[in-house]
């Protein structure tokens, strides 16, 4: 620990208070007047816009997967489950490997921006993007429903559900077909 | 065109008139290029921009800010005393118009010519006194009452000071009208060049700066202290007003400085008028440097000031003066 | 004849210009004299404590972040280490050090507000935009590093979520080098001028005896003569290993709270730099289960946020949930000095000694 000395109170005297005030408050002005010469640091929002790091945490989106031609989201609820104050809530269509989601809805009025949902999720399917603007005059245009979020818009939304409805019938034909063709025990054919 | 002229000549008070007109339409449109001035200022000091998005770099902000005040509602505190209430704004108003009447711009161009101008202007300035007193006790409020009465006791302090400095410039000049220090110092020099007109010049500013209620001296209306003080209860208008009558004030005080230490609208190359306007802008400049740096002083540090030191050095200053100047 | 007089009742309402949040204080006035004070809060309390024993420990974390809002790293830090302590959770090294560092910057930011308030307070308006103009260099930051400017809730049981992004440190080495340079500039501006020392010279001094018996820590204590810091006294994360001084002053009036964190300011740029030089590589977060289930017993763990000290004392049963949740605050406790401090003070004086104990209703009211 140190001590450091303040400079110590002297006794009132009128003169020494002027000149002392004086004097110091020139040397203020020093500084005022060189930051009259610097550059503003004003941003003119809303024709000019400051661009946030990769890591800013805004309006959510879920990963449109281009290769499997779906949302990554297989409905797991493993975010709705680290959520602290239930903002999200889903409709798993399919299940095991290739389920996926048809409803998936936040009310951003209960989202505490905290990411939370994103650490939980192990499938890489929701994010927090750049857009911080979400403002609006309406009291409902807080939840944001999976057209708003996924990556693609409703476009991706409609072939997220023929792609998982797709691979779920895949699923269904390949099993009868196996059963069939699994040796039964003791018959020979 | 001659017959106008002969019908002025005719009657000198209806040209008085239209000058006094003339003044207070003055008087309501510099505090427009006043408060520009100090809110680029104030913005360019602390890094930022100022009011750039009404008209070019930002120039009409003050006027949409006027238009707003006209057009906002006159809301009067019940319990307020209405007649101090009504009259208030306008008596600070007409004190600075007032001022301006005997203030030279130009060779000639005087509204009213008085050989006893300086006292006349002196007077003039407790009017500003009256109405803070007024404004604050009429709000029916305890923060505008705690205000204005502070203002009052700031005001009245530094009149004193004020008061004396300027007779020192009398001495020198030996004459009270503004167009008589002015001529004197067109022939002698500027008045700033002798010592006790400096130090009569330096205390002269620390007084204006607590006559417009600026900081360091501006608790009065202080707005983390206070919020506003003796003109909380105002609004619309009124409140326009006062702030008109402030900056204009504002304006003023740095003129009379001009008129008596520097030589008015005495200058080399460029006309009269610009001159003065050269001068007084220059000192508002500094002015608003002033405000923007150091923080604000208690009340009683600020009566203590005036009394403890500003009143015996001006005094002090004048004998100084007096022994000079005495030949 | 005797004349009657009561003192003039005023009320420095829940919304004021001068009250750092929502706090009232109803003042009886003898003229420019104060005779008594009574502050009234509440207006920001959320019940914090109840809704932290409905929910699962990770849950909680963000809640911490509206405590203390202008410092809420030191609100995230002090729960997790209060939840490690429950569960036994070792923190590996780099972690340690990655927390250390955003609690500085924390820290600089938070002193930074209360630079730019208390100018304000006093006239000096200029203060307030220099101090916040250096504030977005230490935001933007922190928002490159954990995403949010405000609210950053990034540190986890644990450890911290994400390492630190690439060219962190060369950011971070250009603002320390920037903000030396201006605090000189605050010192010419402020410091060394003679208004602002006859205005905060001399008032509200809190007597050590005082500070010691009402239990007011952090800058408050160090300025009446309390030598006492918890990263010195009982140090946490890796405060024993970086060299730093800790500024105690012998006045407790207004002028030296304003100089001890001033000087806070300038320590926390030499933590930060050794901090960078010396960070380990390594792992940055150990991995829990998925359900947190400590074993019961009672935690209590203290940080020195820039208030104060800051402790949380968490009760568990073996669930998921806490059974009790205890934030105890600083500003909660150093507020609870005003009244006496304001006896005989002045009311111009008021707004001085308010804005120099430094509250943050957020965590007054939890």
């Amino acid at each position: 620990m140190t001590i450091h000395q303040a400079p110590k109170r002297t006794k009132y005297n009128p003169f020494v208070y002027f000149v002392e005030g004086l004097v110091t408050l020139f040397n203020g002005m020093v500084v005022t007047w060189r930051n009259l010469w610097r550059p503003k640091v004003t941003v003119r929002y809303p024709y000019e816009r400051r661009p946030v790091p990769p890591r800013y945490r805004g309006l959510f989106y879920l990963k449109w997967n281009e290769e499997k031609g779906r949302l990554n989201c297989v409905g797991c609820t493993l975010c709705a489950q680290a959520c602290p104050t239930n903002v999200i809530s889903m409709v798993k269509i399919g299940k095991g490997q290739n389920a996926g989601v048809s409803e998936f809805t936040m009310d951003l009025g209960r989202c505490l921006f905290c990411n939370l949902c994103v650490e939980a999720c192990p499938f890489d399917a929701i994010y927090m993007g750049p857009a911080y603007e979400l403002a609006s005059e309406r009291r409902d245009a807080c939840v944001f429903r999976i057209a708003d979020l996924a990556q693609g818009g409703e476009e991706a939304v409609r072939k997220n559900i023929e792609t998982v409805m797709r691979l779920m019938a895949e699923e269904e034909q390949a099993k009868p077909a196996a059963a069939v063709h699994a040796p039964r025990g003791g018959h020979a054919e | 065109m001659e017959a106008i002229v002969q019908f002025f000549r005719d009657y000198p008070l209806l040209w008085t008139l239209v000058k006094a007109v003339v003044l207070a339409n003055f008087t309501l449109a510099i505090p427009l290029a006043v408060i520009y001035i100090e809110r680029k200022v104030a913005g360019f000091i602390q890094s930022r921009l100022g009011p750039v998005h009404v008209g070019p770099q930002g120039t009409f902000q003050t006027v949409a800010d006027a238009l707003k005040l006209l057009l906002k509602e006159d809301i009067v505190p019940a319990g307020a005393d209405k007649r101090f209430f009504y009259i208030a704004p306008y008596i600070a108003f007409v004190s600075v118009v007032l001022s301006f009447m005997v203030l030279p711009f130009a060779p000639g161009w005087v509204a009213l010519e008085m050989n006893v101008a300086v006292l006349f202007v002196i007077g003039v300035s407790l009017f500003n006194v009256v109405s803070i007193l007024m404004a604050g006790w009429s709000s029916n409020n305890k923060y505008s009452l705690l205000g204005g009465l502070r203002a009052v006791a700031q005001l009245l302090s530094y009149e004193v000071p004020m008061v004396l400095s300027v007779l020192v410039v009398v001495v020198y000049t030996g004459s009270m009208s503004l167009t008589g220090i002015i001529e004197y110092q067109v022939q002698h020099g500027w008045n700033i060049m002798h010592p006790p007109v400096m130090i009569a010049a330096i205390i002269y500013f620390v007084c204006a700066l607590a006559e417009i209620n600026r900081t360091p001296f501006d608790l009065p209306e202080a707005e983390s202290e206070l919020v506003s003080g003796f003109n909380t209860e105002y609004s619309g208008m009124r409140f326009a007003l006062f702030f008109a009558a402030e900056f204009a004030n504002n304006f003023f005080i740095t003129a009379f400085a001009a008129a008596l230490f520097f030589g008015g609208w005495d200058g080399p190359i460029l006309p009269p008028i610009v001159w003065t306007f050269v001068k007084v802008f220059v000192m508002i400049f500094v002015f608003m440097w002033v405000r923007w740096t150091p923080p604000r002083l208690r009340i009683d540090q600020i009566l203590r000031f005036a009394w403890q030191f500003l009143v015996p050095v001006s005094l002090a200053n004048l004998l100084f003066a007096v022994a000079l100047g005495v030949r | 004849m005797e004349i009657l007089s009561q003192g003039m009742v005023i009320n420095v309402g829940p919304q004021h210009p001068s009250t750092h949040g929502v706090l009232r204080l109803i003042l009886t006035l003898d003229g420019e004299q104060i005779v008594a004070c009574e502050p009234v809060i509440g207006y920001l309390h959320r019940g914090l404590e109840k809704m932290m024993e409905r929910r699962p420990y990770r849950h909680n974390i963000p809640f911490t972040d509206r405590l203390d809002y202008l410092a809420a790293l030191s609100n995230n830090l002090a729960i997790c280490q209060c939840i490690e302590r429950l569960g036994g959770v070792e923190v590996p090294e780099r972690a340690q050090y990655i927390r250390v560092l955003l609690m500085e910057l924390q820290r600089i930011a938070s002193h930074l507000v209360f630079l730019g308030t208390f100018g304000t307070d006093l006239g000096a308006t200029t203060m307030f935009l220099y101090a916040f103009r250096e504030r977005e260099m230490v935001l933007d930051l922190l928002e490159e590093c954990t995403g949010a400017r405000l609210t950053y809730n990034w540190v986890r049981v644990g450890g911290v979520p994400d390492d630190l992004p690439e060219g962190f440190g060369e950011k971070v080495l250009d603002f320390v080098k920037v903000f030396r340079q201006r605090m000189d500039e605050y010192d010419r501006l402020l410091t060394r001028n003679r208004i602002f020392r006859s205005r905060t010279q001399g008032i509200g001094v809190l007597p050590k005896e005082m500070a010691l018996a009402y239990g007011c820590s952090g800058p408050m204590a160090r300025a009446s003569g309390i030598a006492y810091d918890i990263r010195k006294v009982a140090p946490y994360e890796v405060y024993d290993r970086v060299e730093f001084d800790v500024p105690v002053l012998e006045d407790g009036d207004v002028w030296a709270r304003y100089l001890v964190r001033m000087e806070e300011m300038r320590q926390s740029l030499r933590i930060i730099e050794q901090v960078l030089r010396d960070m380990p590589d390594g792992a940055v977060q150990t991995k829990l289960p998925k359900v947190f289930k400590p074993p019961a017993g009672i935690a209590y763990s203290r940080v020195e946020s820039p208030r104060g000290e800051l402790s949380f004392m968490m009760v568990s049963d073996g669930s998921s949930n806490p059974v009790r949740v205890h934030i105890r605050a600083p500003s909660f406790v150093n507020l609870s000095v005003l009244p006496r401090l304001l006896e005989g003070a002045k009311v111009a004086d008021l707004v001085a000694i308010l804005g120099s104990i430094d509250v943050v209703l957020g965590e007054i009211d939890r």
